[in-house]
């Protein structure tokens, strides 16, 4: 009997490895410490982050597959790992103070949001439906078990549960939709879909296959109409992983999106985005219309998300290098601002999460205030912020491709949501403060994670020729 | 000569802001004079600017230019030229005099003058841009202190009116971005660089410039305001605070005709003239309407506010007239609102510090008690309704001689607005200034010293361009000569 | 005659699934998930996955679902909710089929193993047998293996976070 060797290259896989090593430690040390000793938990869960970020970096313009072509390393799952990383790294940042005064600070918390990370990283870097699948779902699974995470909370119950059914309920789809493919294509690589498609005839089952995979992945970007979940799951949620769930899972649901769509269905660009175009239209109105009338900004910063990924997908109907380039650089820019956005909520409590509780808050907080006012003008895209350039960057490549009415479309939504972020700000700027509660100081890692966001959030606005540099250098060679 | 004197100038208030905003909130003193320091600078480079203007080409002076955001075709690209550098100077001027004119501010000093300074900026910076990312940017970046200083530091209804103007500015400037946007991809190689625009404008078709001038048009004309999408500017002029309607009378007016001067009119030359006849026509329906709605007053911020509707009206025509003489009345008239409104509501600001309405019947008589706060104000106001020897006179007087041999019925109609503007104007002084005094108003104190040095600097150039028009005449004509062919008018 | 059986074991399959949905007794609903389940291996067997009809039965309808009943019967149902009706007639077929179960077992294993049919495709002899499968699965599918065992963990790790009393 010959011996096979698998395809195994670490190197390749070393930033999902640390994660994983750093989620099992941590879910190790967490009944081995006891007490206060906890406290460090969280410090080596981003202190692993950090290390895979690094480690990402250095793995920057290679080129490299491996586990039987299953995995690949390249600019663009680079870049994608960077988004991801940076948004755990903020959520862990600003969780630490927040779990403690929920009284849920448990190792598992960290465990299983690195876990996550670790599917989503894996789903941008797959170059497999079935590996794609896998980091899907060891990224949904943390998600559920994380929104249920205040298990107290009759909320976070119900959000933990929606999420799970639905969730499960997409997955399925998407399962279905592979299982098609692979039976129209003989395979579930993507290289090899694309030899498939640029061929003559392409089965009817193919584009079933495709609009399965469409759907499933939709619930996860939460696209109109697979949308129906968001506003009760982000408003249950502890609002860390609201942050987390609005920014990690949805890049890495457009990781995925963007590699089937465009890499290995390149070729069929005009036949599905039209579908596209439609969804976007729908995602973007519907997101923007119904946030007019929240008046808790949990929810209404839900309602935003389905916006915002209406927005991307303008960018993925537009296809093309600046396509790919432009919803790379959108999810990055919207990963600072949300979470930036979020993560003020996260100081403020759970008790404070209508709009009303808002009133007045910059005089109490003058840099809360005058940081979440940034936030907000920058996801309504003012410039010069990173909404702003993000934005910019989006339409005029969808304007480049020639879909002007879906530019103009796009940039109506943009004006329409101009008017619910404002009334955040309108509260917190113009209404005199409603109690005078004692001003608790800002808890420093919570800080770090706001001046992260901030500095993100300007950076990507003022000077973005860096970032932008390098989502151009990051997309991958598409159809 | 390479010094950024542009950037120094635009950037400049941000630096006052930063320093502001360092300042403790109690430190009312420190912040109005840091704040009056960082906005005399720009008007000591506007002197500077005015000096070295050589108004013998009407190339772009001062120019700046460095890469910066390469994958998107953005650069830093700043100029002047005849156009831009009165507008820069009026604007200076009309910021540090507002500021000085917001000492008696005593409520969140220190964001009023932040977002103050912030505004300064923004407003020099898009009349010196050169390229559309940065004119766009600073364009926006004007209307969220400008949102902010309504909406807080207003009057009963602030709110409503601070979201009401920044809707309505932001619904314009999408469609201007979608416009930038077509206007880059349509042009090979794509720049965003406006002079590279204006030169390659004959590229351009006549469909496609039809479409993209009404996209530019919307955003000017609602900044304008033009009618139909003036409803916004009562109800902003009226709560804002005095320094604030000042700004937003005497500058951000002026931003939508810089935009048509600047954008459309050279870079869509065949749409400029085909739209020259309804925009003369939308102009002498704001020349009319506006100044009816001031006969029917009884505000008397609401009063200026409408006035300046109808005033707009006059520039507006004389852009549509595309002659070298209507365009300068143009600019004469932007220049002179600019002065003789500013002072205006400097001028209704104080009587409202002191008596607390602005209901014009509510007065009467007051030449008796404020000889010399009355005297001041009916020299504005004369000012305003084209006294000759003053300003107002020159500009539309330039406006109709530039209009008229374009269109002779519009321009006969238009003329009517005058008189209606004499009739409201001279109404207003009879009703608070003439007649018996009304004895309610006996302890109202007299206007302070530093509330006259806020408008002296105002009078002293209304009366000068009214009286010796050249020096501006000069500067500005081969700028308006060379829109003029542009145009091909 | 292969498309014959598809065709039955796939009605069965659909309806059994419908019928997990549908009943209100959770017991009912994992006898006939037991039953869907049962219909899948069949399917296995049509593609001549044997070991995969193999592991089908013994792990998902044989442990799992213990598992699952087990779970059912600990949650202290009420009455209404898990309503059994005993009958006389239940317990003596029940008695019945479980000797008729035994002796089958007996004569299977008498005739042996040996006398199943072989198909008649001409597929690899290994064809979804143990050998292939383990080499696939540790080659060329060593990473979704892999993320397989991260995936459980995390289930495992998120079952005991949400159900434990006190963490």
């Amino acid at each position: 009997m010959s011996w096979l060797t698998p395809d195994i290259n670490f190197k390749i896989i070393s930033p999902e490895l640390i994660i994983l090593i750093v989620a099992l430690l941590v879910l190790i040390l967490e009944p081995l410490l006891k007490g206060r000793s906890k406290n460090i938990l969280p410090h080596i869960s981003w202190i692993g982050v950090a290390l895979a970020l690094v480690s990402v970096i250095t793995l920057w313009n290679r080129e490299e597959l491996g586990f039987n072509q299953m995995f690949i390393l390249d600019n663009f799952s680079c870049f994608f790992k960077i988004i991801f990383l940076s948004g755990t790294l903020l959520v862990i940042l600003s969780s630490i103070s927040y779990l403690k005064e929920e009284k849920i600070f448990h190792g598992e918390y960290f465990s299983l949001i690195l876990f996550a990370t670790f599917g989503m990283m894996l789903m941008a870097s797959s170059l497999n439906l079935i590996v794609i699948f896998l980091g899907l779902e060891i990224m949904s699974l943390c998600l559920y078990i994380l929104a249920g995470f205040r298990r107290y909370d009759l909320k976070s119950n119900e959000s933990s549960m929606k999420y799970f059914l639905i969730g499960a309920f997409a997955s399925g789809f998407l399962l279905y939709g592979i299982a098609m493919l692979y039976g129209a294509t003989n395979s579930t690589n993507l290289k090899e879909i694309l030899i498939f498609t640029q061929g003559f005839e392409n089965p009817l089952f193919l584009f079933i296959g495709l609009g399965l995979i469409l759907v499933g992945l939709g619930f996860k970007i939460a696209s109109f109409p697979f949308h129906m979940w968001v506003p009760d799951v982000y408003e249950g949620a502890p609002t860390p992983i609201t942050a987390f769930i609005s920014s990690g899972p949805k890049a890495a649901g457009f990781s995925a999106l963007l590699r089937i769509l465009l890499f290995a269905f390149g070729s069929l660009h005009i036949d599905w985005s039209f579908v596209l175009w439609i969804l976007a239209v729908l995602t973007m109105s519907f997101g923007n219309v119904i946030a007019l009338s929240q008046t808790n900004i949990k929810r209404l910063l839900a309602y935003s998300s389905i916006a915002h990924a209406g927005y991307v997908l303008v960018a993925l109907v537009a296809g093309g290098d600046s396509g790919i380039s432009s919803a790379m650089f959108y999810l990055l820019a919207y990963t600072f601002m949300n979470i930036g956005a979020f993560i003020i909520i996260i100081f403020l409590g759970e008790k404070k999460v209508n709009l009303d509780d808002y009133s007045g808050l910059v005089t109490k907080y003058p840099i809360l205030g005058i940081t979440l006012a940034l936030f907000m003008f920058s996801l309504a895209g003012f410039p010069p912020t990173s909404g702003f350039m993000a934005k910019f960057y989006v339409f005029s490549s969808a304007i480049k491709s020639g879909y002007t009415g879906l530019a103009i479309i796009g940039v109506l939504n943009s004006f329409v949501s101009v008017y619910y972020y404002l009334r955040v700000v309108v509260i917190m700027f113009m209404r005199a403060p409603v109690d005078e509660v004692q001003k608790v100081p800002i808890p420093f890692f919570l800080g770090l994670a706001l001046l992260f966001s901030v500095w993100g959030t300007l950076h990507l606005g003022i000077l973005p020729q860096s970032f932008l540099t390098l989502a151009q250098n990051s997309i991958f060679s598409p159809f | 000569m390479n010094i950024p004197i542009l950037s120094y100038m635009v950037f400049s208030p941000i630096l006052g802001m930063i320093l502001v905003m360092l300042l403790k909130k109690e430190q009312v003193q420190g912040i109005r004079w840091v704040s009056a320091i960082f906005s005399f600078i720009p008007l000591i480079l506007s002197f500077f600017l005015l000096a070295n203007y050589d108004p013998s080409t009407s190339k772009m002076q001062f120019v700046e230019f460095h890469k910066w955001i390469p994958s998107l075709g953005a650069n830093y690209h700043l100029g002047a030229d005849g156009l831009s550098v009165p507008m820069l100077f009026l604007t200076a001027l009309l910021s540090f005099v507002s500021i000085i004119g917001s000492f008696n501010i005593n409520f969140r000093v220190k964001e009023y003058f932040a977002f103050f300074l912030l505004l300064e900026t923004g407003m020099l910076g898009v009349f010196c841009a050169l390229d559309f990312f940065l004119f766009y940017i600073f364009w926006e970046i004007m209307l969220v202190p400008m949102y902010f200083l309504i909406g807080i530091w207003g009057g009963p209804r602030k709110e409503y009116a601070a979201i009401k103007f920044f809707l309505y500015t932001l619904f314009g400037s999408v469609f201007m971005l979608v416009g930038i946007l077509a206007l880059y991809f349509t042009v090979e190689p794509h720049t965003l660089n406006m002079m590279e625009l204006i030169r390659r404008a004959p590229e351009l078709s006549r469909g496609f410039q039809l479409i993209v001038y009404v996209a530019f048009y919307l955003a000017f004309a609602i900044k304008v305001p033009i009618f139909p999408f003036h409803t916004w500017l009562p109800d902003a002029h009226v709560e804002a605070p005095t320094a604030v309607s000042v700004v937003l009378a005497g500058i951000l007016l002026k931003m939508g005709l810089y935009g048509l001067l600047r954008v459309s009119y050279p870079m869509f030359p065949k749409a400029a003239l085909y739209f020259a006849l309804p925009l003369a026509l939308l102009a002498v329906i704001n020349i009319i309407y506006g100044a009816l709605v001031c006969m029917a007053q009884k505000d008397l911020k609401k009063l200026v506010a409408y006035s300046s509707v109808s005033h707009m009206g006059f520039c507006v025509l004389g852009i549509a007239a595309i002659t070298v003489t209507g365009i300068s009345g143009c600019v004469f008239q932007m220049v002179s609102h600019g002065l003789i409104t500013g002072a205006l509501f400097l001028l209704v600001g104080v009587l409202y510090d002191r008596a607390h309405t602005r209901d014009i019947d509510a007065f009467g008589g007051l030449w008796v008690k404020l000889p010399v706060y009355s005297g001041i104000m009916t020299l504005f106001c004369l000012g305003s309704l084209g006294l000759p020897g003053l300003s107002g006179f020159v500009s539309e007087f330039m406006v109709f001689i530039g209009a008229f041999p374009v269109f002779k019925v519009i321009v006969a109609i238009a003329v009517l607005g005058v008189v209606l503007t004499a009739g409201y104007f001279l109404r207003m002084i009879q009703r608070i200034f003439l007649g018996e005094f009304n004895p309610k108003w006996e302890g109202l104190p007299e206007i302070s010293g530093r509330e006259i040095f806020t408008v002296t600097p105002l009078a002293i150039l209304m009366i000068f361009i009214g009286v010796y028009p050249m020096p501006l005449a000069n500067m500005i004509r081969a700028t308006m000569e060379n829109i003029v062919r542009l145009v091909g008018g | 005659m292969q498309f014959f059986i598809f065709l039955i074991v796939s009605i069965i399959l659909v309806v059994a699934s419908i019928l997990v949905i549908v009943q209100r007794n959770p017991v009912v609903s994992a006898l006939f998930l037991i039953a869907a389940l049962c219909a899948q291996a069949i399917l296995y067997l049509l593609l001549n996955a044997t070991f995969l009809a193999v592991i089908q039965i013994i792990v998902y309808a044989g442990a799992i679902m213990v598992l699952f009943l087990f779970v059912i019967m600990l949650l202290n149902l009420r009455k209404d909710e898990f309503g059994f009706e005993k009958r006389k007639a239940q317990r003596f077929f029940g008695i019945l089929f479980a000797i008729l179960l035994l002796v089958e077992l007996g004569v299977v294993i008498k005739i042996g193993l040996s006398k199943i049919p072989s198909t008649e495709f001409s597929l690899d002899p290994d064809f979804g047998g143990v050998q292939s499968i383990g080499k696939a699965l540790f080659t060329d599918y060593l990473l979704p293996f892999e993320l397989t065992s991260v995936l459980l963990l995390v289930a495992m790790v998120g079952a005991i976070v949400l159900a434990k009393k006190k963490l």
